[in-house]
């Protein structure tokens, strides 16, 4: 009781100042020039003085295991907010721009906690990211005690939906929805191509990711009519996939199905290219590597044609290859961090606009009730259930000649699959 | 025990009790939960590895048995956390008797001791990632609802306390231990085991007692940590980290002194804290000047901070002595 009392009065205490002279200014000033805010050179400088901007926290593991994924969501949230606040900013809230509180989770659950935390003190009104399942579970439970709303971005396990904490969005697709996909897309991919895959060697990391889709791959697959050969588990990290790739070799499976990290895949993919190891094609859930332009352009001959069934933009968006385009052009590689923490914090711009107010409860109600379709991925329209954006789904890509090209399904696809892949 | 014994940790304590009424940030509160939570795992690797001798360097099996079996038992068989709390230090008490039985009984000592109990966290770690009792590598989450009786606070200050107040029960035990014969005994197994033996001290007996005392008290720091972050996972409860923790911050503090656990955790912590505060913006940089003091300071403070100053005192007291 203590806490929301303080958090109330330091919100109003920082706030009045601004709201005083604002409304001063329009009872002096004509309605007209309050509209004019964006656009206007009369006096935009006096009017962007006058709303106060309106923070958010970003949080993100940029020390530590994730750095890497880290550094690439926070380059997504930060060209989000920078490209919302030259459109003029938060209109709703005469123009109010959106000010980013950097948190790094330093890769860990209290990491992330305690920057939820200096955010909560920095009197944040909502924030956006959290990237691994561990932290996200930790960080919206922090959140949830303040009524902080907090925009997911990636976090994959539906534990993180399923606590009935009315302050978590998580506006990407959870762990049950991409593996059903993953194999009805599957099954399609094959049906398409006349059924030229019929058996399967699955190959998994012993963690959570890893194991947890092995098994359910393992259990569904024979259902589409696959053969299951053989399941391999290997630890992370692992630093020689010779007997992996050997063991491939011996069942000579139709697909590889690899559930790994990055730097296991590079190398499982690069040991099967040189032990000449060519099924009909590798079809990769989830996969570290598969979706990486890193990949791509370090090893392009091992990554050609590798499928995989993950996050990723929308190809038909200009804004979604606008941005790709910029990235790139600054020395960073496109990873799906970004476009998922563009469109959460663009999300989140549209909670703010729809609710006329930075007011936290008042931004909940906002994004339950979203329809938000601005973004830049391949969903519907934002419909949340539960806290579970119902619209979201992953696409499946694929590796064509030094591109990552989306091939299912057909309505967000820019290149057709090539399957099964050419000897 | 004294008086003298007695007075400095009281007056610690009351200083760091005084904290949540007077300082309203919940910033500095749960950055105090954490570093007490840190604090009383090294205490645990103190007892064992301070005034024993005995270098352990898996005390995550004890954090982490401690923190699944507070968990597990609340989720799984509907448990009162306050119950599960004390079997959770059971549990850990458990698991550091037979961890000690079976490496004290075949003569492990030193580096050998230390790698069978890293042995055995990772043995925990990656059974844990495994089973499904623990939720696997899915991890396992404690429901949020906070009431008292499941303790659960609204208010991070209430942790300060419960943390505060096992850390203070350990700083009065350890105390207790220093000035009673089995003190005593400890010290003399971790000086020299075979003189130790010829003069009638059962260094097994002393060992395995030691390690007992010690995995509970660390094993009290893991359930804290599962009650205050509610969710656990393998790399969590038994991650190198813990192990790590646990060592540092009683070799940093002043290792074998009752203090220095508790001295070396707030330093670390709050010395990674404040150069975070102080670096601002480029990601990772407070870890580089961390490092660097934490070298500066193993370098030219080798007792730890509560040696240092015990130098300084001893060397404060000799020079008005030479003046006169």
């Amino acid at each position: 009781m203590k806490i929301a009392s303080n958090t109330g009065e330091e919100l109003s205490m920082s706030e009045r100042p601004l709201n005083v002279s604002r409304r001063k200014f329009l009872q002096s000033s004509a309605a007209g020039a309050a509209l004019a805010a964006t656009g206007s050179v009369a006096m935009p400088g006096v009017l962007r003085a006058q709303a106060a901007p309106i923070k958010v926290g970003v949080l993100q593991p940029v020390t530590g295991a994730l750095a890497y994924d880290g550094q690439q969501g926070r380059i997504g949230a930060e060209l989000a907010i920078r490209d919302i606040n030259a459109a003029g900013g938060i209109k709703a809230l005469g123009g109010a721009k959106l000010e980013m509180v950097f948190g790094d989770a330093r890769s860990t659950p209290e990491g992330g906690t305690q920057e939820v935390e200096k955010m909560q003190a920095a009197g944040v009104a909502a924030i956006v990211g959290g990237f691994a399942s561990p932290i996200c579970l930790a960080t919206t439970q922090a959140a949830a005690r303040y009524d902080l709303p907090y925009i997911v971005d990636v976090g994959v396990s539906d534990q993180i939906v399923k606590r009935g904490l009315k302050n978590t969005f998580r506006f990407g697709p959870g762990f049950g929805t991409v593996a059903t996909q993953a194999l009805d897309n599957l099954a399609r991919i094959n049906d398409a191509a006349g059924k030229p895959a019929k058996t399967v060697v699955l190959v998994h990391e012993d963690g959570l990711f890893g194991s947890g889709l092995a098994k359910l791959m393992a259990a569904e697959l024979p259902k589409r009519g696959f053969e299951v050969l053989e399941m391999i588990a290997h630890p992370t990290p692992t630093r020689d996939m010779s007997n992996v790739a050997l063991q491939i070799k011996a069942k000579n499976p139709d697909l590889v199905i690899p559930s790994s990290y990055y730097g296991e895949f590079v190398l499982l993919s690069r040991t099967m290219q040189q032990q000449r190891i060519r099924p009909k094609g590798i079809y990769a859930v989830l996969n570290g590597a598969a979706s990486n332009f890193r990949f791509v352009k370090e090893f392009p001959e091992a990554a050609n044609h590798v499928m995989d069934c993950n996050h990723w933009h929308d190809p038909r968006k200009p804004k979604a290859l606008e941005l790709r385009k910029e990235v790139e052009g600054k020395g960073n590689f496109w990873t799906y961090n970004i476009p998922m923490n563009y469109s959460a914090v663009l999300l989140l711009a549209d909670a703010m606009e729809r609710a006329k107010s930075a007011d936290r409860a008042k931004i909940i109600e906002a994004l339950a009730g979203s329809t938000f379709a601005g973004h830049i991925m391949p969903y519907g329209p934002t419909k949340f259930a539960d806290g579970q954006n119902t619209g979201a789904a992953p696409v499946n890509t694929q590796v064509q000649g030094n591109d990552i090209k989306v091939i299912f399904p057909e309505t967000f696809a820019d290149a057709k699959p090539v399957f099964p892949v050419p000897a | 025990m004294t008086a003298r014994d007695v007075l400095p940790i009281v007056v610690v304590v009351a200083l760091l009790a005084l904290i949540p009424p007077l300082v309203s940030s919940n910033t500095v509160l749960n950055f105090l939960v954490f570093t007490l939570i840190i604090a009383l795992a090294a205490q645990g690797w103190n007892i064992l590895g301070g005034y024993g001798g005995q270098y352990s360097f898996g005390h995550a099996v004890f954090f982490g048995t401690g923190a699944y079996a507070t968990a597990v038992l609340q989720v799984h068989a509907g448990l009162n956390a306050w119950l599960t709390f004390g079997l959770g230090i059971a549990a850990g008490a458990l698991v550091g008797f037979v961890i000690g039985f079976l490496s004290f009984r075949s003569g492990l000592r030193g580096s050998y001791f230390a790698l069978v109990t890293l042995a055995f966290a990772e043995v925990f770690r990656i059974v844990a990632n495994a089973a499904g009792l623990t939720g696997g590598a899915a991890g396992i989450l404690i429901k949020l609802d906070v009431r008292p009786e499941n303790f659960q606070f609204q208010s991070r200050g209430a942790f300060v306390w419960i943390g505060l107040g096992l850390v203070a029960a350990v700083l009065l035990a350890t105390r207790a231990i220093e000035r009673a014969r089995f003190g005593a005994y400890l010290t003399a197994v971790r000086e020299n085991e075979d003189a130790a033996r010829a003069l009638g001290v059962d260094p097994f007996r002393v060992k395995l007692a030691a390690i007992t005392l010690s995995a509970a008290v660390t094993a009290a720091a893991g359930c804290l940590y599962a009650q205050y972050f509610l969710f656990l996972d393998a790399n969590i409860a038994y991650g190198a980290w813990i192990s790590v923790e646990a060592l540092v911050a009683p070799i940093i503090g002043g290792i074998g002194t009752v203090f220095g656990p508790l001295v070396g955790a707030l330093a670390l912590q709050g010395l990674g804290h404040l150069t975070s505060h102080v670096a601002g913006e480029v990601p990772g940089i407070d870890l580089v000047v961390f490092g660097v003091l934490l070298i500066v300071m193993v370098a030219f403070a080798p007792e730890g901070i509560v040696g240092l100053l015990a130098r300084l005192r001893r060397l404060g007291r000799r020079r008005p002595a030479e003046a006169t």
